[in-house]
Formats: C-alpha cells, structure tokens, sequence
C-alpha cells in the first residue's frame, strides 16, 4: 500500500506558489496497476517523482513500505560521458546488487544495443536512450515500477518486447504507468488516478477514468 | 531487492559516486584517468621549478623546493581542490538525484574522499622524484602532518559545502569562492613562512585558519621550524564551527536545493 497523507505539493515561481498538487489524500493497492491520467503540466510526473522519493511533497507524507523504482523517463539520471555498461554499473552499485555481470548482460541483450553498449550514453538517439533506460529498469526487481511516458518512443517492434515485459513483471509486482497512449493504459492497466485542477481522483476502472479525462 | 540498513545504503551510494567521478571526471580526455594524477602533478612541478630555481637556502631551515613541495601540496592539493569540488557538488550531482538512494550529502563525502586520497598519492609521487634528484622530502614528525592535513582536509570540505548550500540561495557565492583562492593564496603563508613577515602584520594574517594550517603542518614536518602564530585550538575551533555550520545548512536546505 503507498498511502498519501495531505499531500500538497508547490513549486514556487514568480507569481507564487504554484500549487500542482493541493491536499490529496489517495491510497494505492498493491494489486493494483495504476495509470495516471492528466493533461500536460496536471502533476502526472511531479506525482511520479515523488513517489519514486526523489523529489518531496511540501507539505504532507508518503508512506509505503514497498521497493518502489526510480521514476522511469527518457531524462533518466544516466551519465553521458559515460559507457552504458559503466552506467548499469553504477547503479548496480546504488542498489547493493553484487552481480553486476549478469545485469549487464541483461541489459545489453534487452536493449539491442550491440556495440554500442560499450559507448558514451550520450551518443545514443533517443529511441536507443529508451530501450537502454527501459531495460536497465527491467534488470532490477521492484514491487513498484514507475513508467513515465517511455514507451512511446522506441519501434513497434521493441514495443512489443515492452508491453510483454511489463505483463511478466505484473504477476509479482504493479506498475504505475503515465501516458498519452489510452490503448496502452486499457491493456497494461486495471486502476486508474485522473489529475486534474491539482486533486488526484481514484478510479477503479480505467474505462471510467478516461471517460472523465476525456470530458475534461 | 533485498532491505539494506541506512550505513550500508550510504557506504555502497558513496563508494559508486566516488568510482563514477574517478571516471568519467577525464573520460573525454586522451590520456584518460592518468590526467587524475598527471593534472596536480605538472602543476606542482611548475610550482617547484618556478619557486623553487631561486632563492637558493633563502628559507633557512629548509631547501627551496622542498618548501614549496610541501606548502603548495597542502594548499592546492589539499584545500584548494577539496574546497572547489565541495563546492561545485550541486552541479556534479544533477543525473545522480534520479535515484532515491543518492543525496546531495554522498556526493560531498564522495568527491572529499577524491581529493584526499589524490592528494597523498600526488605527495607521495613527488616525494619519490624528490628522493630521486637527492632531496631530502619526508616529513620529520609523519603523524603530525597528518594530522593537521586532515584537520585542514575537513575543514576545506566543510567550507565547501556551506558555499554550496548557500550557493543556492544566491549563485554569486560560487563566483566569490572561486575568486577566494587567489588571495587566499598570498596570506596564507604559502610562499614564505610567518617568520618573513613583520610582527605588525601577524595580527590581521592570524584571523585566516587556512595560515594556522600551513603553519602547523610546515611545524611537524620541518623539526627545527618553529612557528611564530599557530594556534591549532584557533584552527580547531573554526574548523568544528564551519562542520556544524555547513551541516546544519545541509540539514535546514537539502531538499529545496535538491529541488531546483
């Protein structure tokens, strides 16, 4: 269960505060894969960064007692001068997983990416970036995995490879999944949260959820 | 994903920081990770050539270069390196916040680990040239220089990272500390010792703790110099007010400077 306690969250502009979430309370279930909902700029990432803990509510609490993984997004915390094998390396390391070897075999084979995986991050294309930041989340078992928006960019074919990898990893553990793409949301997800004018709704049909979102 | 305790999450966040930034700090480089050493050590060199060719005996207790050898490796080494990437950690760290694991907090202690353990590698390669051209470099009382070095490490890393938690505030700061070093360089009895100076002046000089270091190390490593002003309990004391400072800025600030 991740339970938020009155979370408010702002970000101070120069207008004020700019308020992007405003005292929600909300509980997520643990068999639950959850989409979220929202137009642009509603919250849908602030939400998922402060569930992934790297960024904190203003004022109110998130209590989970889940390994819930970092917010996955095509601006993941990847170094650029760095290889992508020194990349899963390093977060191998953050994550006390001593056999970083196989990890990165897994990577490399998940991703694609051949011979580039030994070379500089930033010289890969987006599309490559998002198989490579996909697959380095897939290496890892969590009980919570956070997708933002990832899966639109690659090609149909590692799309697939996608959507059946998350399907595996839904049997053991949820997913919270951002995106525009609605048909994924029907297939990949069984809850929903819908952001909008800074409350957090929970739905417990996606169908529902995105009738509201598109009425909105 | 098994459950780790606090220490060891720090200890594993840390040691990857601190082989992350030995990487990828000259990756773009051609030489690589020899640039780690080669950097401070052609600059030492320079120094020691440039400072050290004249004034041959002028210091009186020691040989020139062996008196810059070791003010200089003390103080670009040691304060001057720590204090700047201290400093500079919030720019260093933005990727590594991605993950909940890493705080702004492993990356000071990651990089002050850096320096420090450059630093002995760097002295310990000169000494081993110095050796070599028939200078006499080692210190006379080793625990002393250590001691003192690693009270002036701690404080560089301190002074640091409060530079950084107020650099947040206002980025004016970063460009105040990097001014600092200059100056700081010329009334911090690097290149003379506080016996050349008239007695006059001491009094506004001992206000700097960064002098108070300088002195005490050249003390323990020089066994006939005796320093006229040094005051480790001075040194000390700023050192454990500029600690509990930066800590307690890091403590109040960390999510806010996180968060831009």
């Amino acid at each position: 269960m991740i339970r938020f306690n009155d979370v408010s969250k702002y970000f101070p502009t120069r207008f004020g505060p700019k308020y992007v979430l405003k005292n929600i309370d909300l509980d997520i279930p643990d068999d639950r894969d959850v989409a979220i909902l929202g137009k642009n700029g509603a919250g849908k990432s602030t939400l998922l960064r402060l569930l992934g803990g790297v960024d904190f509510p203003t004022e109110g609490r998130i209590q989970s007692n889940r390994f819930i993984s970092w917010p996955l997004a095509l601006t993941s915390g990847f170094q650029g001068t760095l290889t992508g094998r020194e990349n899963v390396r390093f977060i191998c390391r953050i994550h006390g997983v001593k056999s970083n070897r196989s990890t990165e075999e897994f990577v490399k084979e998940f991703s694609e990416l051949g011979g580039s995986f030994e070379l500089p991050v930033s010289s890969y294309s987006s599309g490559m970036k998002s198989k490579y930041s996909f697959a380095v989340s897939m290496a890892f078992d969590f009980d919570t995995y956070l997708i933002d928006e990832i899966m639109s960019v690659g090609d149909s074919g590692f799309k697939k490879k996608c959507e059946n990898a998350i399907s595996n990893k839904r049997e053991n553990s949820n997913i919270i999944l951002v995106s525009h793409n609605m048909n994924l949301l029907r297939r990949q997800c069984n809850a929903a949260i819908l952001l909008a004018y800074g409350r957090a709704e929970f739905y417990e049909s996606v169908e529902q959820a995105i009738f509201r979102y598109e009425c909105l | 994903m098994k459950a780790r305790s606090a220490f060891s999450i720090q200890r594993d966040v840390v040691f990857a920081i601190f082989v992350r930034e030995m990487i990828s700090r000259f990756s773009t480089y051609t030489f690589g990770n020899v640039w780690l050493v080669l950097e401070p050590l052609l600059m030492m060199t320079l120094f020691i050539v440039l400072f050290g060719a004249r004034g041959q005996g002028a210091y009186g207790f020691t040989e020139a270069p062996i008196f810059i050898y070791t003010s200089f490796l003390t103080f670009r080494g040691l304060w001057a390196s720590t204090m700047r990437q201290c400093a500079g950690a919030r720019g260093g760290a933005r990727g590594l916040l991605e993950f909940r694991q890493v705080r702004l907090f492993d990356v000071f202690m990651a990089r002050a680990f850096i320096e420090g353990g450059l630093f002995l590698i760097v002295g310990l390669i000169i000494a081993l040239g110095l050796v070599w051209l028939g200078y006499d470099p080692w210190p006379d009382d080793p625990l002393g220089v250590l001691g003192y070095c690693s009270v002036l490490w701690l404080l560089a890393a301190s002074f640091g990272m409060l530079a950084c938690m107020v650099g947040s505030i206002a980025r004016e700061v970063e460009k105040l500390v990097g001014m600092l070093t200059m100056p700081l360089l010329f009334v911090s009895a690097v290149l003379f010792p506080m016996t050349f100076v008239p007695r006059q002046f001491w009094g506004y000089l001992t206000w700097n703790p960064v002098l108070h270091a300088m002195e005490l190390v050249r003390e323990a490593w020089f066994s006939n110099y005796t320093s006229p002003v040094a005051d480790f309990g001075y040194l000390f004391a700023v050192t454990l007010a500029c600690l509990a400072l930066a800590l307690s800025s890091y403590r109040l600030t960390w999510r806010r400077v996180v968060a831009q």
